[in-house]
């Protein structure tokens, strides 16, 4: 069930009345189980054989975890018991995703030595929706138990309720069980202000998913289908198209996850921090996909040694995470290479120490405008970002390649024309005004819709509600972009 | 709780009303112009009505349509003598030309390069041939003094039933309180139109058609062939046509060779436009649609022009 779908605009409003009823009338226990049935069915219209991988992730993890608690004084056994879960969750997640990209990457370099192999090991694999979300997720807890930053949930149906939460099972924000369990834990009541907040988030979601997103994705598609008919020109519209794209889905899937949990009295944690206003690489990793790069940093990072070794030990920490990263995405040498190109371009940032120097600001912290050097770090960071969603989008990476290409010798201007006869001006109209609206926002990125005047909200949520009208199109993918992975 | 639901109710119904008001500002709906069976049981459009027909989003394709005195997408009346050279086009949507401007349509296009000559758009969006013979019987006083009568066709698709009975119901569908509703909230126009309210329909739809087994026929070209050329005939039996001034305007390339066989055997006339269309480099049809654009029209009127030697 997609967010945007009239399934889950049946969905939703049934789900709250029934949830807030029971809330009133009923315990936590009900309160739960109701969430938990409304998970696995939201889950479930996706594919119901999906249900048992995450039944038995959910089973290993809770049991994993109680086993690691009663081991705390046997270090031994607990980090058996944590690897148990480790290679457990690491091997659902490498099976279904990334079987037949071992597969074929080994034939592949069989081949190179001249062997040829008839490629029958390749399966025919569904990729689980949401697996490399809650399998991360999941694994969090256990490796928080073994840490000792939590205890673990005795209820197994308050564990089963944090794994699955349906506003962020498929596609996060990956939450972390000392924020997401200890809100489930405890009995919510209505916050007339929370669900407010949470209904503006889901219609800015809507808007980023359904105007942005959906809006140009037909440009963005035809050019990279047919990138070897375009100029550079062209081409540089449609990567910078993309970087849009890819911002508007997951940002707006994660808007609307995080609007609809504040329905239903629970916090999830920001994901999205207007990352295209970071002034160098590593600012822009503090505000894109934060759960997945606060992940990253506590599980892996960290326990790597972090920074705190020579700088040699730190850059080797920094490829893995951005290569595991990238890998991460999915099962395609292109995400490894995007992930490898980041870290190329964090690696400077890091060894001149400039890494965490935008940790707790944003541009333009007390000036309505940015200075021209912030300007300069601005764009230079974008381009840098955009450069980069090449390998992201591509198909392979000959195709990556083959379009870095043109980008470099076919430079001339051409007109382009919208694949179904659009405008193209509405879209450059659009996308400017979207990132002014951001801009002006920049400081909190939960509150979309912060006017004084009722007036002034009233005048902008229609006109949010016209665009999703204005730039409808029937004829586009509607599903979000990060299910893939 | 209360007053949650209470002004997001209030907040709900205030936006749909400011989005119905946009709607109507900037146009965004389509008009279409009522419809009815006369007296002759032709369907068509009710007399003098203007408007303007959309298609697409965000006004994608803009025109405007004006409805004669007879009934239909026209910039001219029709008022057939002995004394005059006259062009009578008859078809569907193609030729009541709703996604153009009725100034420039394919009539037009025929009046501006000829001399002396008056072009009939007998057009109505959904006719097919058993539609098209029944008009030209149904108004043969008036198709007796004109000099020629092209008949556009799309085969297999018009030539599916061999008996003519009007489209009683979709008129009373087309009248009925849901459609007069859809007809008055623009905004419920304007989003069924852009495609907005699908998934609604289809989920309506998927929960109806659920346990219902659909039993799936297969249907060869030559079946086809037989039952149009069949269908054809009957229709032809049931409303002679003058073969000496009717000519069938369609694309070859999309027709069955055994129907075109057929129509040459019983001499039938037969204007190809679909030679035109390979032989142009610009594209001829809508982006979003296949109804035919302007250089489509251009080249739709040129292929008659050229047949007919007007």
């Amino acid at each position: 069930m997609l967010f945007n779908s009239v399934e889950y605009l049946i969905f939703l409003p049934i789900v709250f009345f029934a949830y807030w009823a029971i809330g009133k009338f009923g315990n936590l226990k009900s309160q739960n189980g109701l969430l938990l049935i409304a998970s696995y069915f939201f889950y479930g219209l996706w594919d119901w054989r999906f249900l048992f991988l995450i039944l038995a992730s959910t089973v290993v993890d809770y049991l994993v975890g109680l086993a690691i608690h009663q081991k705390q004084s046997q270090q031994k056994k607990g980090k058996l018991l944590l690897w148990c879960s480790i290679v457990f969750n690491i091997s659902l997640l490498g099976f279904f995703k990334y079987y037949n990209f071992f597969v074929e990457s080994f034939i592949d370099m069989v081949s190179l030595f001249g062997y040829t192999i008839k490629s029958t090991w390749t399966l025919k694999i569904i990729l689980p929706v949401g697996i490399s979300f809650y399998t991360f997720q999941t694994m969090s807890y256990s490796l928080d138990i073994y840490y000792k930053r939590i205890k673990p949930t005795r209820s197994f149906l308050n564990f089963a309720t944090f794994v699955a939460f349906f506003p962020q099972l498929v596609a996060g924000p990956i939450e972390r069980a000392s924020n997401l369990l200890g809100q489930i834990t405890n009995k919510r009541s209505f916050n007339y202000l929370q669900a407010t907040e949470g209904l503006k988030l889901v219609l800015w979601g809507l808007f980023k998913k359904m105007v942005i997103a959906d809006g140009i994705a037909p440009i963005v598609d035809d050019i990279f289908a047919n990138y070897d008919n375009f100029s550079a020109s062209t081409l540089i519209m449609g990567v910078t198209f993309f970087s849009f794209q890819v911002y508007g889905d997951f940002s707006g899937y994660s808007d609307i996850a995080i609007g609809t949990s504040k329905l239903f009295g629970i916090e999830l944690m920001s994901n999205f921090k207007f990352p295209n206003f970071s002034r160098n690489v590593a600012e822009y990793w503090q505000r894109w996909h934060v759960s997945l790069s606060t992940w990253f940093r506590h599980y892996l990072y960290i326990p790597l040694g972090g920074s705190r070794g020579s700088k040699l030990q730190s850059i080797r920490n920094i490829s893995i995470i951005f290569l595991v990263s990238g890998f991460w995405h999915g099962a395609n040498w292109t995400f490894i290479f995007w992930g490898g190109f980041h870290a190329l371009a964090y690696i400077p940032v890091f060894l001149m120490g400039r890494n965490t120097i935008y940790k707790d600001s944003v541009v333009a912290q007390n000036t309505f405008l940015p200075t021209f050097k912030e300007m300069g770090q601005l764009i230079l960071t974008f381009a840098i970002v955009t450069f980069s969603r090449i390998f992201f989008r591509s198909e392979s990476l000959q195709n990556s390649f083959a379009f870095i290409k043109r980008l470099f010798t076919q430079f001339h201007w051409e007109e382009y024309h919208h694949p179904m006869g659009y405008r193209m001006i509405d879209y450059f109209v659009l996308l400017v005004l979207f990132v002014v609206y951001e801009y002006i926002i920049r400081k909190d990125e939960r509150s979309p819709f912060k006017f004084k005047y009722r007036a002034v909200r009233f005048c902008v949520y229609t006109l949010v509600v016209f665009c999703i009208l204005l730039f409808y199109d029937d004829g586009v993918d509607r599903s979000f972009i990060y299910f893939q992975f | 709780m209360f007053k949650f639901l209470l002004k997001t109710a209030i907040y709900f119904v205030l936006i749909l009303v400011a989005l119905e008001l946009l709607v109507r500002v900037f146009h965004l709906y389509p008009e279409d112009s009522p419809r009815y069976i006369d007296e002759y049981g032709v369907e068509k459009r009710v007399p003098h009505y203007r408007g303007y027909s959309v298609t697409g989003n965000r006004l994608q394709n803009f025109s405007e349509y004006r409805i004669n005195d007879q009934g239909f997408n026209s910039y001219r009346e029709f008022n057939p003598s002995y004394t005059k050279k006259e062009l009578a086009l008859i078809g569907d949507s193609f030729i009541q030309g709703f996604h153009q401007n009725y100034y420039n349509s394919i009539g037009k296009k025929i009046e501006n390069n000829t001399s002396n000559l008056e072009v009939y758009e007998y057009g109505y969006a959904g006719w097919d041939l058993a539609d098209q013979l029944h008009l030209i019987h149904a108004y043969k006083e008036a198709f007796a003094k004109i000099d020629k009568i092209v008949v556009y066709v799309k085969y297999p698709m018009d030539f599916e039933r061999a008996v003519y009975a009007p489209n009683v119901d979709r008129i009373k569908l087309l009248q009925s309180t849901s459609f007069k509703i859809r007809d008055n909230i623009k905004l419920l126009y304007y989003a069924s139109q852009i495609g907005i309210l699908d998934p609604v329909k289809d989920l309506m739809v998927n929960n109806i058609e659920n346990g219902n087994d659909k039993v799936e026929h297969t249907i060869t070209s030559k079946d086809t062939d037989s039952l149009s050329i069949a269908n054809f005939e009957t229709l032809i039996n049931t409303y002679p046509i003058d073969k000496s001034k009717t000519s069938l305007l369609l694309d070859k390339r999309n027709t069955s060779r055994i129907f075109l066989e057929y129509c040459a055997k019983n001499g039938i006339d037969i204007i190809d436009f679909g030679a035109w269309f390979e032989k142009s480099k610009k594209p001829v049809t809508l982006i979003y649609d296949k109804h035919w654009n302007n250089n489509g029209r251009t080249l739709v009127a040129k292929s008659i022009i050229d047949h007919l030697q007007l």
